[in-house]
């Protein structure tokens, strides 16, 4: 059974079009739903969760249309908002039981499943503290506590990093990648950071301005796109050009030089170009944030908007 | 033995510490059972139960004045059952006449405890998580009208049971006491429903429309204020200038209808602050309008908010 299916799915506000005529189709799995703000992510989660109603169009989860099935897709659904949504003046373990009651699991099940979701997102002590003294990467924690309570078959994460430092922001992506391979929870991630979509999901969506622009395995990315950061102290400019006399797709990007990686040659001519020119080398590395070029240089080997749905 | 070793073949070491994560297979229930979450949390909530002591404070001092009154009449029960049997007059608390009197304190009840109840999830955007669940939006709103109007008919009750046991321990024959005492007291029941759903209604209808507690409080005491003097004003006036449908005015009024419907519970004549012209059954029937009304307003306004 697909995850999520959408046919022709459309939504506008006044006379601004949030999504275009989406059509896919998403299997069980870390999904990561990629764009720049305003392009559709958010509003697509709310038409899932049946919170705003499609202009046009149908759409499905877990078999169920949201339309028609709200309430059955809502017990099998958590839902972590992109906002602030927590009450300051209760405690963590208070609020999550009793966001656990609403989602209809008896009293001594809440309190079970909450304690043991708190441990999951990793609160300990502080879970009997006001919510109000938080941290913002605690906050995010019971967010993902409360979704993860009703123990859902699909989590839709709304930009889950938001405001979080590098530590929490790598601590978070690691909670939603063991809730999806250990829990065995499928999981839509919206993020405009496609670094970190890339670190943790299975396969990818990217949407601009309503539209889908590609929806494949991540695999299929990687695959596609190596690319070779070079940086030096200086110089990268010359690095650039002498590159690019020698035939290779070169990308100069402050003092990094950024490589189309399509052969095994491409290290020899860049040890060869470093040492002739004499420039002092930083680093020479696989660039992790290569998946950023779908948006930035769709002709580097790139399909620009591929098809819509696999 | 073979027990033994099917238990370490199927439980690793590890496992007794940490037992991982678990799906829950138990049962799940639907929307009445979140609504009535929903209900007891709300009403655990107006209390500031599972809140800080601060929370506390405001609904404890309101209601423990509205029934500290009846109180000082119990304590005083066995005194004054002495001066009333050696034949002096005793001014009394009456349970007609108990809300009549001390009203201002139950308003300010709802000034402090509706905007806690329905402003916070707005404030904090709690309502996407809420709506995102099992909970319809109108389960959503009639919870909270519910959990109000329970907290309130609470406040109403308690110092009625109080001028119930005081009255009966003035008495020199309790179980004859009770008897004379409980017709009496009994429409206190209904009269203090009727109070509570209504002013229930009322101040969370308004209070919904905002989602700062400082601006609904005001909001409140502006239409308690408006409501009881504007209505009571141009009647007095029309009346006296011979518009003679001016008395339906009186009607709009929250707590003046309110006491003139107690007075139908209690099967006592309406004063002469009254206009003649309505009967006090026109007043239960008014505070029945509005409790419909203004439950109507906040489903409505359930029904539009963004969540």
């Amino acid at each position: 059974m697909a995850l999520i299916e959408t046919a022709s799915l459309t939504k506008n506000y006044g006379t601004v079009k949030a999504l275009d005529r989406l059509d896919l189709q998403v299997e069980p799995g870390i999904i990561g739903l990629v764009g720049a703000n305003g392009a559709g992510k958010s509003t697509l989660i709310k038409i899932l969760l049946g919170l705003v109603p499609p202009s046009s169009g149908r759409a499905s989860v877990l078999g169920l249309d949201v339309a028609d099935e709200t309430r059955e897709i809502r017990k099998v659904v958590g839902y972590m908002p992109e906002n602030d949504c927590l009450p300051p003046d209760v405690g963590a373990t208070e609020f999550v039981t009793h966001m656990a009651r609403i989602s209809g699991l008896p009293r001594t099940a809440a309190r079970e499943r909450t304690a043991e979701v708190l441990r999951h997102v990793g609160l300990y002590e502080e879970r009997y503290r006001q919510i109000g003294g938080y941290s913002t990467g605690m906050k995010q924690r019971v967010k993902l506590a409360q979704a993860l309570a009703h123990d859902p078959k699909l989590l839709l994460l709304d930009e889950p990093t938001n405001g979080l430092d590098p530590t929490g922001r790598d601590e978070m992506l690691d909670l939603i990648k063991r809730t999806g391979t250990d829990f065995g929870i499928s999981v839509v991630v919206a993020s405009h950071l496609l670094g970190e979509i890339e670190q943790v999901c299975t396969f990818l969506l990217a949407v601009d301005a309503g539209h889908l622009l590609k929806a494949a395995p991540i695999s299929t990315f990687t695959q596609r796109t190596p690319v070779l950061a070079v940086e030096v102290e200086e110089g990268a400019d010359r690095l650039t050009a002498a590159l690019t006399g020698r035939g290779f797709k070169a990308r100069q990007e402050d003092q990094c030089v950024l490589l189309v990686l399509e052969s095994e040659t491409l290290y020899d001519a860049v040890r060869d170009t470093v040492a002739d020119l004499a420039l002092p080398l930083v680093r020479v590395q696989q660039e992790r944030r290569r998946l950023e070029d779908i948006f930035r240089e769709p002709e580097q080997g790139l399909e620009p908007a591929a098809g819509g749905a696999q | 033995m073979s027990a033994g070793n099917r238990l370490t073949a199927s439980s690793p070491a590890g496992s007794i510490y940490d037992l991982g994560y678990r799906h829950y297979e138990g049962k799940r229930h639907g929307r009445w059972y979140a609504a009535w979450s929903l209900y007891v949390e709300s009403l655990r909530g107006v209390w500031g139960f599972g809140r800080p002591m601060s929370a506390k404070a405001a609904p404890f001092i309101l209601a423990g004045l509205y029934s500290f009154f009846a109180f000082l009449q119990l304590a005083f029960s066995s005194t004054l059952a002495s001066e009333i049997s050696s034949g002096q007059q005793v001014q009394l608390f009456a349970y007609d006449s108990y809300f009549t009197t001390f009203s201002l304190l139950l308003v300010l009840f709802c000034v402090a405890q509706a905007p806690e109840v329905v402003c916070r999830d707005q404030r904090y955007q709690v309502l996407s998580l809420y709506f995102t669940r099992a909970i319809g939006r109108a389960d959503y709103a009639l919870a909270r009208v519910a959990s109000l109007s329970t907290a309130l008919f609470l406040a109403l009750i308690v110092p009625m049971i109080a001028l119930f046991v005081g009255d009966v321990l003035m008495k020199p024959d309790t179980i004859s006491a009770i008897g004379d005492e409980l017709p009496k007291a009994l429409p206190a029941i209904p009269a203090d429903l009727l109070i509570a759903a209504s002013m229930a209604s009322i101040s969370l209808a308004l209070s919904s429309y905002s989602p700062r507690r400082a601006y609904s409080a005001i909001g409140l005491i502006a239409y308690f204020l408006l409501m009881e003097a504007v209505p009571a004003i141009i009647y007095a006036v029309a009346n006296h200038g011979g518009w003679s449908s001016a008395d339906k005015l009186v009607l709009l009024t929250p707590i003046t209808s309110l006491t003139g419907a107690t007075d139908w519970f209690f099967g006592k004549a309406l004063t002469s602050d009254y206009p003649a012209t309505l009967g006090p059954a026109a007043y239960v029937l008014a505070c029945l309008v509005s409790v419909g009304v203004f439950s109507a307003i906040l489903l409505f306004r359930y029904r539009r908010i963004a969540a």
